[in-house]
């Protein structure tokens, strides 16, 4: 364990993925439903009720939430999360959380790109309208997917370099079981490659091409990686190495609260993670921070 | 004022004013030729570096200027013998800025030039009063197919401009690669933007009737008649304005790149459009698909 962690936590943390608490229900009917028919499997259309639940040891449950907002603050309160990227695209409450909590909320905004033009608007109108500072995309969860070097793509693309706002895309194995090829981490090169100002955050690990990841965060400048979706003892090593070496701006953390782990797992683990000490603050505030443009609200 | 052409549905359409949608302005003949270097690069063939316009075996007599001291008085000149009130050119060029009533400017995009390209074309809509793209993804290097993810982009910034997008299609004249300009690559794009005005260019042969089949199918979709003299125009095309197509196809000639005007307006009056079609072929559709009087 590093005294250093401990300073730069207690400095405050900056989560680049958090979502509004909600019922097992409530998460289904707005979240996974919209892809339930690509997913072909017997066990997890019958079974479970979040589609990557075979990969998560105690996916937060709640039976009844009163104030989902005020819930949590207050979790994100005692894990000393300053500041967390909510997506206010598509969730009313979510934009109603940043609304009212300006200086502890960052908005996101989803977007699908089979929705050509009107995605493009409605990415422009949660910037001017809901505050949003990024976009996000989940290719595989799309219906239908859409790679990450696709040409639907592209208008969003284009869009956020003219807000100068950041994306954020799952790219490596999506955990629900569909088709994995529309999110291969070596379709970001052509994008990076066409796009040198865009800004572009992988989500959701990468894995198994952790390595090509490290290798065109190299290349790229505005390419970066959040550990979106992974229990901190699972940060793959090719990354942990590139942040301590060449990388130290370009990893940023992510939770994945209340989606598949709670911060209290997240915290309790991350103490552990062999990361440099100069890596802490970037790791946990700063690189966030730089990258979705807070840096001069941070406490 | 033109003599009678013989014609009177087309010479009653003529005294409105025609508007060409296609200008290159003419330079002197050592400049014209160096004009097209760009497309020689692109070329594999021998006969293609010798020629002085690259699709020249397609044309008899393109214009020739030994001495040209005031292009703009020339087109000027022109456009006043065969009844022409207004030419859609380029919007950087000196016609523009001199005679904004006579000529109106496209905006040319490269499409490898991503965001830079998207930026030019913004600033030469808001600050330069571009009335529409223009881009010929065939003689970029390397070529940009129509239904390219280079192209989207672009096409989403001509949604947001509300202007339209003049493209090639069918086999090019020069001897260069034709993969880039199928009519069939249309589809997808009208597809996926369907608020985007397309303005076709260059008769995409052989495939004109999926062209009407396609112009039938997506309201936004327009045909313009440019490169082809008027005894070419080919039959699909004719037909569909004489019958369901009346709004789609507009008037574009090809001065001064391959043909002359005077050889254009001699063969125009002959063209077999009924009679109600010949002020929308003229002047009307240009008005209405670039927003002339706006």
């Amino acid at each position: 364990m590093s005294d250093a962690y401990f300073e730069a936590w207690r400095g405050g943390v900056v989560d680049t993925m958090i979502g509004i608490p909600a019922t097992a229900e409530q998460r289904k009917r707005e979240h996974y439903d919209r892809f339930a028919s690509q997913i072909l499997d017997k066990e997890a259309r019958e079974q479970f009720t979040f589609p990557a639940q075979y990969m998560f040891k105690d996916v937060p449950d709640f039976d009844s939430i009163e104030d989902p907002v005020a819930l949590l603050i207050a979790e994100m309160d005692t894990f000393n999360v300053r500041w967390a990227l909510l997506n206010v695209g598509t969730n009313p409450v979510a934009r109603e959380a940043l609304a009212k909590h300006p200086d502890r909320f960052v908005g996101g905004c989803s977007v699908d790109p089979n929705s050509g033009m009107d995605g493009v608007r409605h990415l422009e109108r949660a910037y001017h309208e809901y505050g949003a500072r990024s976009a996000q995309v989940f290719p595989a969860g799309l219906t239908p997917q859409v790679p990450i070097n696709d040409k639907k793509m592209y208008p969003l693309y284009a869009k956020c370099v003219e807000l100068d706002i950041p994306i954020f895309v799952n790219a490596g194995i999506p955990g629900p079981r569909v088709p994995f090829a529309c999110q291969d981490v070596a379709h970001i090169d052509e994008v990076c490659w066409f796009f040198p100002d865009l800004k572009f955050v992988m989500r959701h690990g990468a894995e198994p091409w952790e390595e090509l990841a490290v290798k065109l965060m190299l290349k790229w400048p505005n390419l970066y990686y959040s550990t979106s979706a992974f229990a901190p003892k699972h940060y793959p090593r090719a990354i942990i190495d590139y942040a301590n070496t060449r990388g130290a701006d370009k990893i940023m953390y992510a939770g994945y609260y209340p989606m598949g782990l709670s911060l209290e797992r997240i915290f309790s683990e991350m103490p552990n993670v062999a990361f440099r000490d100069h890596v802490w603050p970037k790791f946990l505030r700063e690189n966030a921070a730089r990258v979705l443009g807070i840096e001069a609200a941070l406490p | 004022m033109p003599d009678p052409s013989g014609n009177p549905a087309f010479d009653a359409a003529r005294a409105h004013g025609v508007i060409d949608t296609f200008l290159a302005m003419p330079s002197e003949r050592e400049v014209q030729v160096r004009k097209y270097d760009y497309i020689r690069d692109l070329a594999m063939d021998d006969a293609t570096q010798a020629m002085e316009m690259p699709a020249e075996y397609m044309f008899k007599d393109v214009p020739h200027y030994d001495d040209l001291p005031d292009p703009v008085a020339e087109v000027l000149r022109l456009m006043d013998a065969h009844g022409i009130s207004m030419m859609l050119s380029h919007v950087h060029g000196e016609e523009c800025r001199l005679r904004p009533d006579r000529f109106r400017g496209f905006f040319h995009v490269d499409p490898n030039q991503g965001m830079e390209a998207v930026r030019a074309l913004e600033a030469a809509v808001t600050e330069r009063g571009a009335i529409a793209a223009h881009t010929w993804g065939t003689g970029a290097n390397p070529q940009v197919p129509i239904n390219d993810k280079k192209m989207y982009p672009l096409y989403a910034k001509c949604v947001e401009l509300d202007i339209p997008m003049v493209l090639y299609v069918g086999v090019p004249g020069p001897r260069i690669l034709m993969s880039s300009q199928e009519v069939a690559q249309l589809d997808e794009v009208c597809w996926f933007f369907p608020e985007l005005t397309i303005v076709t260019r260059h008769g995409g042969e052989p495939w004109e009737d999926l062209m009407v089949k396609l112009m039938l199918k997506w309201p936004n979709l327009h045909y313009s008649t440019s490169a082809f003299a008027p005894k070419h125009y080919p039959r699909a095309i004719v037909d569909y304005a004489n019958t369901r197509g009346a709004d789609r196809i507009l008037y574009a000639g090809y001065y001064a790149a391959g043909l002359s005007l005077d050889r254009i307006f001699e063969e125009l009056p002959g063209v077999p459009f009924r009679d109600h079609v010949w002020p929308k072929f003229l002047h009307e559709n240009a008005r209405k698909v670039f927003k002339l009087d706006v």
